[in-house]
């Protein structure tokens, strides 16, 4: 029943709101409390923000860098509030964690000029895995407002000079806007993509690379499905609902080019 | 703490368009350990229905009605002026049944059918698939206008909802008011939803059927292309401000002098790079 029970969890918050899923999960697992390690580490949800006491930098919240009701900063490797024996990556997978961060703070003021990101890695029995996030937010206008969160989890699996890598992304965009003419209107959701590919790897320096393209190349593709989902899926399909044109008009027109075909097949 | 049967009623009253049968499938899941507690959400199933404007086939007919807080007679039962129909609802499987011969007795009746006829007019110009009523609300002191239009096709993970409800009072049918509600739901490896609702104003000229529909029409028109700008608005404004498509030097990052560097193995060589 259990498995049955977290199948229809994640599909009812596939189709409930996405603006509410936090709430939608909180209420699910209150009527399942079983689910809820599940569902916490399978459903993505807009990242918070915090500040490290000790570095005075922001850093993001996550599943993977949550011990108990704390959470490490990647700036600073330590847990807020402090935790005496709090998980942390071994030093060389926290080596390529320091570079990771480094390299996708660039990433960051390259493609989104502002906003947080963060990055956490941690080890596995052959390999190690992470995960990316970036996040920012836009109000350009007083009533309205945009937010992406983007969570993209790896997983590096060592082979000779190669090494495995598999990569589920989520992009979480919520977009608002409300003036006189408009009223209100909210265009919200999240999509997920996943790819798995073999690349070389020649030092510990190569895994910043190729998850820093992996990540890239990935981001690009899931801006270019958030534009036509967002701008052009949800556009259309209002226009299925409603016709600007006159239905019967069209279908006229629709007759009238029917009759030239076949007049000119004649 | 909310009780099961409070989440699962807001879970039913949430359903997108065309989803509540797979939502309330979920519910039945979820809550399988206890008590089937489907009966318990009726309240929550009528309010669904009558908010979110559910069309039933009566008895032995192909047309669909609509039922809403405005048509409703005693219990579960509605009323469809254009048919002159009165019917049970069962909220749960919306389904009509138990059809009875009804006859509108109102001193607005005249006003009533006409705005009918011409909204069934209006309704088959625009709208590929919707159902529409009229009806006499407040004791008969004002006249509610409904349309509602669905397009399904859970084949490509996309389901639609138009709402338009509009209120006319009697002793004075020159202000119109009422709203648009636009639902999306995209569903194909995601979540993505479109919501949207649009407060209606409207000074009508002269007291006429004709002159309210074809305000009406015009607001409705009007609205659809503020949305078709907005979404353009909302693609050039806000999404390009979150996140750019490349840098602004055109460049993807090149990822060995970002950060790779400072591991180990290239410190000795990094003055080469």
């Amino acid at each position: 029943m259990a498995d049955a029970q977290f199948d229809s969890a994640l599909d009812l918050l596939r189709r409930l709101n996405p603006r509410d899923t936090k709430q939608n999960l909180q209420a699910i697992t209150s009527i399942v409390p079983d689910l809820t390690e599940d569902l916490l580490s399978s459903v993505d949800q807009p990242l918070e923000i915090r500040r490290c006491p000790k570095t005075n930098r922001d850093y993001l919240l996550c599943d993977y860098n949550r011990d108990g009701d704390s959470y490490r900063s990647p700036w600073s490797n330590e847990f807020d509030p402090p935790l005496e024996d709090g998980t942390v990556p071994s030093e060389r997978v926290r080596k390529l964690e320091v570079a990771a961060n480094e390299a996708f703070d660039v990433y960051r003021e390259l493609y989104y000029e502002g906003g947080v990101g963060s990055v956490y890695f941690w080890d596995l029995d052959d390999g190690f895995a992470g995960v990316i996030l970036l996040k920012k937010g836009v109000t350009p206008g007083a009533k309205s407002s945009g937010e992406w969160d983007s969570i993209h989890v790896f997983e590096a699996t060592d082979r000779a000079r190669m090494s495995h890598y598999k990569l589920t992304s989520t992009v979480i965009l919520h977009l608002a806007n409300e003036t006189e003419a408009l009223g209100e209107m909210d265009l919200s959701g999240n999509m997920t993509r996943q790819v798995e590919v073999d690349l070389p790897v020649e030092s510990d320096a190569s895994h910043v690379a190729n998850v820093g393209r992996l990540v890239e190349d990935m981001e690009l593709k899931m801006r270019n499905l958030l534009q036509e989902v967002y701008f052009g899926k949800a556009k259309d399909v209002v226009g299925e609902l409603r016709s600007l044109a006159s239905l019967s008009e069209t279908s006229k027109e629709r007759a009238t080019q029917r009759e030239m075909i076949m007049s000119m097949h004649k | 703490m909310a009780s099961t049967v409070d989440i699962a009623s807001s879970f039913i009253e949430g359903a997108p368009p065309g989803e509540l049968a797979d939502v309330v499938a979920d519910v039945k899941t979820l809550t399988s350990d206890g008590p089937d507690i489907i009966a318990s959400l009726a309240p929550a199933f009528a309010r669904y229905n009558e908010t979110q404007l559910a069309t039933v086939k009566l008895p032995g007919a192909s047309q669909e009605v609509v039922v809403s807080e405005f048509n409703r007679l005693e219990g579960n039962r509605y009323f469809d002026v254009e048919s002159q129909t009165s019917f049970e609802v069962d909220h749960v499987t919306q389904e009509a049944s138990d059809a009875q011969s009804y006859v509108l007795e109102s001193q607005n009746a005249d006003l009533v059918k006409s705005l009918l006829k011409l909204l069934g007019a209006h309704a088959r110009e625009h709208y590929p698939n919707s159902s529409y009523g009229v009806y006499p609300i407040e004791n008969d002191s004002a006249v509610a206008i409904l349309l509602v239009a669905n397009r399904y096709s859970p084949n490509n993970f996309w389901n639609g909802r138009f709402r338009a409800v509009y209120q006319v009072p009697v002793a004075d049918p020159t202000t119109v008011t009422g709203k648009i509600q636009v639902d999306v739901h995209y569903y194909e490896d995601g979540n993505v939803a479109l919501n949207t609702n649009k407060p209606i104003s409207l000074s009508v000229p002269s007291v006429s059927a004709e002159s309210i529909i074809s305000r009406i029409a015009t607001a409705e028109r009007d609205y659809q292309e503020d949305l078709n700008r907005a979404f353009v608005q909302m693609a050039e404004g806000a999404f390009k401000g979150l996140r750019r498509q490349l840098p602004i030097t055109r460049q993807k990052v090149e990822w060995e002098k970002v950060g790779g560097y400072r591991l180990g193995q290239d410190i000795s060589g990094g003055k080469g790079r």
